[in-house]
């Protein structure tokens, strides 16, 4: 299996935050409709939905085109996206007229930390093993 | 017409709709590959993957309105 390399890559790198979307529109659809909160998440659910995933297939790409180059551990490379992404996410809910919650904006000093982690062992773990099982690796 | 007739008849039919099947033989020897995978170490997490995991877990235990903000950008 030596052939497109980028499509697999594309296709490892979008497994795991496409799997852990239905548990994102899950929780975010109980937030809204089950608990009421007055939040228009159906503004910006498209980041997720959309952005994110594509994000981590062409994040995986890039890590598969420069693994020969640079010598950076998948989970570094992991842990460097959301550096891509938080900017983004931010620019995205504000031309979209979302207002972030307080308690969401209060906790930004503990969830970018929190972030970079769960990407650093996330692309670690997840994404390095469909690398292996796509014989990526 | 009798049985042993219908059968020939049915033999034949069969043989003429079942094609032979053409290059049974593996592509491929796989016996390496098996060997490569029973010689690959088992996943071995360091003790300091271990205690990110921990951190996380207790940040989001304790400032749960981390939550969304992470599902957000995940």
């Amino acid at each position: 299996m030596n052939q497109h390399t980028y499509l697999r890559a594309y296709m490892a790198g979008i497994v795991f935050p496409t799997v852990f979307l239905l548990v994102i529109a899950t929780a975010f659809a109980m937030m809204r409709y089950v608990f009421n909160i007055p939040v228009p998440i159906e503004r910006v659910i498209v980041f997720p939905m959309a952005v994110v995933p594509n994000l981590w297939g062409l994040w995986n790409m890039l890590f598969v085109a420069l693994r020969g180059h640079l010598h950076l551990s998948i989970g570094l490379h992991g842990a460097l996206l959301p550096i891509l992404l938080a900017p983004r996410g931010i620019v995205v809910a504000s031309l979209l007229n979302f207002p972030i919650p307080n308690f969401a904006a209060h906790a930004f000093p503990i969830a970018a930390p929190v972030g970079l982690i769960v990407y650093y062992l996330a692309w670690k773990y997840l994404v390095s093993f469909f690398n292996r099982v796509l014989e990526l690796a | 017409m009798s049985n042993q007739e219908n059968e020939k008849q049915l033999q034949a039919l069969l043989k003429q709709t079942l094609a032979p099947v053409k290059n049974t033989e593996l592509q491929r020897d796989l016996w390496p590959q098996m060997l490569r995978r029973l010689d690959a170490q088992p996943l071995r997490v360091p003790w300091f993957d271990w205690a990110l995991a921990a951190l996380t877990a207790a940040a989001l235990l304790f400032f749960p309105g981390t939550i969304p903000a992470l599902f957000y950008h995940l």
